[in-house]
């Protein structure tokens, strides 16, 4: 064992005297660094800021007795998601628990780290029944042989069921939203939104009616010629200008959402057009001469090997969108980055450069959503890989 | 069916007309690829097209099921001119399957989903029947053993077969081959054209592009040579690898036999 170690270092790490001296530089310095950051996270940093505000990163003005809401929201959520989850694994014959979890790694190390920040059983037990229920329904999902329109039905309708949750009966509207829940939610309902706006616009761009290819072109070269910052700013203070007269102005949050999505739409769009473009002509024609109409050429042939194409590419962008949504703090939404802001001036905390600890966490959370993303695309792009041409 | 002089141009198989191509003319940009083809393709014939690269046999056969729009002349398909209206054209694609030179298999399907594609989203058959009768095509070009397999997982000479069950699957009327085993390793070329002559002795209509002279003067019923756009000189394969009349014809065959 200690032969091989000294045979692979000679080989890898000192097989000259300028590679020699390259290690020791280099190991110094990342020893020192590592020595650094974890001194500082374990000994050093005053995470009572944390601590004390755990509940405003998460939800921020959210009304505390309300907080009720989220949870519902949060087992509806996750019984709709573990559920999705089944079904794709049952549909694709692969995919234990074990795996799953694994796969789910990093998340759980964050909501052990909020769970740890929190101190309350209550909260440990209310987190435990989420999970619980995911992977109940996820269970559920991979013994139900239902058909894929029920089965996007029933996790549409729990989706639809977790935001009534929040917002229906007297609830709490997206203007009191905040921190890491505001991040979430314009993140995902970003990516939700901006995908199918994206694929039509692309295919737009392509259609042999002039009127609607000039309709999309403009669209997508004006917005990818703009800053979020400037899309955002529009959304924010001159969108009433573009309403008919009388309508009342939407709350800020969904004003940066409309921006977020019709800024990530264009981006999309041209992603997907690149997708289109590498699916060659013979496909085109092969449905053809079957009698397929153009409409089921591409929606059968054309798109499925188009996304899958640019995969990669679409989930950057989607991780982009996701880190993105703290631009909407230029705008004053109190989103993750910005409560991580305003909690350092609090008067216990004040004036004692605290942003150190609050956005070395805001920057843990960011990296737990988009490494998690980056991963999930991997292993999207290599099940679908399946019979590769 | 004036324009035809010759005595060869006429339909053979049961002699009743399935396609009739009527000084039919194609322009690419400022280049000509068919300069006025008559042809006439009765039905359950069997034609093989063969002619020098470029000479637009490929084109001709394109422009039978609208792959490529004619700009002058008639081309009538079981009884429909083609002409703008998609309708139209949908209706005859039903009619008239076509395999190309590279296969062009949906590669994100398995064998099984190419073949019932369009048996179930044109056709409109139920999904048991669509892979029922797929099934047995498979069995037909001998490889039931791919159903479930992706086209990239298969060899070139079992992906152009999958490709002809998948043509067949729509039960056309006529079948058209552009050029099926040009991008075949030479050892998978037979099992490809054995299929297609078990498709010629069943008494299906086919047009066939291809290099391969010995197939062709196997199950040919008649031969066009096409060189420059036109249709150089039509007759059955006794008439054409034996007693070419014309000066084009003659040199191809020095040049491939």
């Amino acid at each position: 064992m200690t032969d091989r170690v000294k045979d692979w270092s000679r080989k890898n790490l000192f097989s000259s005297a300028f590679n020699s001296v390259l290690t020791v530089v280099f190991g110094v310095l990342i020893l020192y660094t590592l020595y650094r950051s974890l001194r500082f996270v374990f000994l050093d940093a005053r995470w009572e800021i944390i601590d004390r505000n755990l509940t405003n990163i998460l939800v921020f003005r959210f009304p505390r007795d309300e907080l009720w809401r989220v949870w519902l929201a949060l087992y509806l959520f996750s019984a709709a998601l573990g559920f999705a989850a089944g079904a794709a694994a049952r549909r694709a014959g692969t995919g234990s628990t074990s795996a799953a979890l694994r796969r789910a790694g990093p998340v759980l190390v964050l909501v052990a780290v909020f769970l740890w920040f929190s101190g309350s059983f209550r909260a440990v037990l209310l987190t435990a029944g989420v999970a619980a229920v995911a992977i109940g329904f996820r269970a559920l999902g991979r013994r139900l042989p239902l058909r894929t329109a029920w089965v996007v039905l029933a996790v549409g309708g729990g989706i639809v069921l977790a935001f009534a949750a929040i917002m229906a009966f007297d609830g709490v509207g997206f203007e009191r939203w905040g921190g890491l829940m505001l991040t979430v939610f314009l993140a995902v309902a970003g990516i939700a939104i901006s995908f199918p706006i994206g694929v039509l616009l692309a295919l737009g761009r392509r259609s042999s009616l002039p009127g609607v290819r000039i309709v999309c072109v403009a669209y997508i070269e004006l917005f990818r010629g703009v800053p979020l910052i400037t899309v955002l700013f529009m959304g924010a203070f001159t969108l009433g200008f573009f309403l008919p007269p009388g309508t009342p102005t939407p709350s800020l949050e969904t004003r940066a959402l409309v921006a977020l999505v019709v800024f990530t739409s264009a981006y999309v769009a041209e992603i997907v057009r690149g997708g289109l473009q590498a699916v060659p002509v013979g496909q085109v024609e092969a449905a053809q001469a079957l009698g397929l109409s153009s409409l089921k050429t591409t929606r059968l042939i054309v798109l499925p090997q188009a996304l899958r194409a640019v995969i990669p590419a679409l989930v950057g962008q989607f991780i982009s969108l996701f880190k993105d949504t703290s631009l909407v703090a230029t705008i004053g939404l109190a989103e993750l980055l910005n409560v991580s802001q305003i909690i350092t001036g609090q008067p216990d905390f004040v004036a004692q450069g605290l942003v150190f600890e609050t956005l070395i966490f805001a920057a843990f959370v960011y990296w737990v959503g988009s490494y998690s993303m980056s991963r999930e695309s991997q292993r999207l792009e290599r099940r679908l890989g399946v019979g590769e041409r | 069916m004036s324009t035809l002089t010759s005595e060869a141009l006429r339909p053979g198989g049961t002699g009743e007309p399935i396609i009739q191509l009527e000084a039919v003319e194609k322009w690419f940009g400022d280049f000509q690829a068919l300069r006025g083809v008559d042809l006439v393709v009765g039905k359950q014939e069997v034609v093989v097209i063969a002619g020098p690269s470029g000479s637009g046999k490929s084109t001709l056969i394109r422009c039978i099921n609208r792959l490529e729009k004619h700009d002058k002349g008639r081309i009538v398909v079981n009884g429909i001119e083609l002409s703008d209206d998609i309708r139209n054209i949908q209706v005859v694609r039903r009619e008239v399957g076509m395999v190309f030179q590279s296969f062009n298999l949906f590669p994100h399907l398995t064998v099984l989903d190419n073949i019932t594609l369009a048996p179930k989203h044109v056709r409109r058959r139920s999904k048991s029947a669509a892979r029922k009768s797929a099934m047995e095509l498979l069995e037909r070009v001998r490889i039931p053993e791919q159903a479930n397999k992706y086209p990239g997982q298969l060899s070139g000479g079992q992906q152009q077969r999958a490709a002809i069950a998948r043509a067949l699957a729509m039960n056309p009327e006529v079948m058209l081959f552009d050029e099926p085993t040009s991008a075949l390793d030479p050892e998978m070329i037979k099992e490809v054209l054995d299929a297609i002559e078990e498709l010629a002795d069943s008494g299906m209509t086919l047009i066939v592009v291809s290099h391969e002279m010995g197939f062709a003067r196997a199950v040919a019923d008649r031969m066009a040579f096409m060189a420059d756009g036109e249709i150089v000189e039509v007759g059955t394969p006794d008439h054409f690898f034996e007693n070419p009349q014309e000066e084009r014809t003659k040199q191809f065959l020095s040049q491939i036999l």
